[in-house]
């Protein structure tokens, strides 16, 4: 329970910091574990996390806190029941390079008209396909920003990643749905 | 700063992107813009970047929170989501005995205001649309098709504004039953989140300042103009909902 506080206490400060956050805590889970049932698993372990450590929380951003701990409880429950989604993120990035040799990098003769005109008017199913492509490591950084919309050092906070990292990893988890879509379409 | 437009320095293009998420401070945005302007290859991906965040905005399906996943969760740490009429029931008959015993100022604890009654029943309203296969009855984001719809349903079709430009799009309409009667709620969408607005006629009642209530992690912020009160229910932050109140209330009617 947390330091010094009823149950009482608790969970007043529960449903002022951690409720009025749980559909977003509930979309991000979806999106880290890829399916609706895993992350309703997910939620409620990292309320219960939540919870417990309630009487930790230092008051500055009680979205970013939640998020930090739903992001937490996401990657323990993948460790656990599907390692091989947590891969170092090494392991990503000279595969990337191969991948922007081949489709080109950012040729400038393809201009920007059709895949833009392409995009906006982009398959639903096709766009969480290739989200859901993506390595957990880009997953995330590309859902906090362009799902959930938190700022970079919102987003460093979250992951514990150096807000440079973030801004990267943003950029190739964009490139990679753009360069998915584009070679789907082909 | 590079003048080979086929390939860009990976840095310049890292930078294209936090320029569009408004993360540069005004200098760097200055020299980035001069540099897409300069370079085909990065206003590429800047002119793509921008096609998708819009994509990723506007036509992903929401991951609705399932009401049950929120009931058990509160019930996990011991809080109750809302009282049913039944709960109420059996609360109102052992405060009954408390009270007794007591005495004093429990009642007062008890007893919702009219107000919030009202809030509660908005929120119902609210709550059962998110459950719904579809937040609305109408799907339309055209006000001239919204406000039409109402004719027939009620007695009175609200006011119905457009608010995309200010960043809240109209996502349609919905007939909800408050106190027995049936009012037009008009449902907004701000990025993920889901706006239910309620206008429910209060004849008498003067134009006031919005008042703002937190239930169960909801934001409710509400206010009466022109014989109407208005209440507007979003698990988004107090900040962004009351600006929507703002923008709803200062924007020309329709």
């Amino acid at each position: 329970m947390g330091v010094g506080l009823s149950d009482e206490e608790n969970r007043k400060q529960f449903a002022g910091i951690v409720v009025p956050h749980l559909s977003e805590a509930f979309a991000v889970a979806s999106w880290l574990t890829g399916n609706r049932t895993d992350a309703e698993d997910v939620v409620q372990e990292a309320c219960l996390r939540a919870f417990r450590a309630i009487g930790s929380f230092a008051g500055a951003n009680a979205r970013a806190w939640v998020l930090t701990i739903v992001r937490h409880t996401a990657y323990s429950w993948l460790a656990k029941n599907r390692p091989s989604e947590i891969v170092a993120v090494e392991d990503f990035l000279g595969e990337e390079r191969l991948t922007e040799q081949c489709i080109g990098g950012w040729s400038a003769t393809v201009t920007s008209t059709p895949e833009t005109a392409l995009l906006a008017k982009l398959d639903v199913r096709r766009l969480e396909a290739a989200i859901a492509a993506l390595p957990l490591a880009f997953r995330e950084v590309l859902i906090l920003r362009d799902l959930q919309g938190l700022e970079y050092r919102e987003i460093a906070e979250v992951t514990t990643l150096p807000v440079g990292t973030v801004m990267s990893r943003l950029a190739r988890a964009r490139r990679r749905i753009i360069g998915a879509v584009r070679t789907t379409d082909a | 700063m590079t003048n080979d437009s086929t390939r860009v320095p990976d840095d310049d293009s890292q930078l294209v992107h936090a320029y569009l998420d408004g993360e540069l401070d005004p200098a760097h945005a200055i020299v980035v813009a001069r540099k897409i302007a300069a370079s085909p290859a990065l206003a590429a991906e800047f002119e793509q970047t921008r096609a998708l965040r819009q994509a990723l905005r506007e036509h992903l399906p929401p991951r609705a929170l399932p009401p049950h996943l929120r009931s058990r969760i509160e019930a996990a740490v011991g809080m109750r989501r809302r009282w049913t009429r039944r709960s109420w029931q059996a609360l109102a008959a052992s405060i009954a005995i408390a009270f007794v015993l007591a005495g004093g100022s429990t009642w007062a604890v008890l007893r919702p205001a009219a107000g919030d009654r009202t809030a509660t029943a908005v929120l119902d309203g609210h709550m059962r649309g998110l459950m719904a296969p579809h937040p609305t009855d109408i799907n339309s984001s055209e006000r001239h098709m919204v406000k039409p719809w109402f004719n027939g349903r009620i007695p009175q079709a609200p006011r119905v504004v457009d608010l995309a430009q200010e960043g809240f799009p109209l996502i349609g309409a919905r007939v909800d039953v408050i106190d027995n009667t049936p009012v037009p709620t008009l449902v907004y969408g701000r990025r993920l989140h889901i706006i239910s607005l309620s206008a429910i006629p209060d004849e008498g009642s003067a134009g006031g300042a919005a008042a703002r209530r937190s239930i169960n992690g909801y934001n409710v912020v509400s206010w009466r103009e022109n014989g109407v009160s208005y209440w507007a229910v979003s698990d988004l932050g107090i900040g962004e909902l009351e600006t929507f109140a703002q923008q709803f209330r200062k924007a020309p009617a329709g």
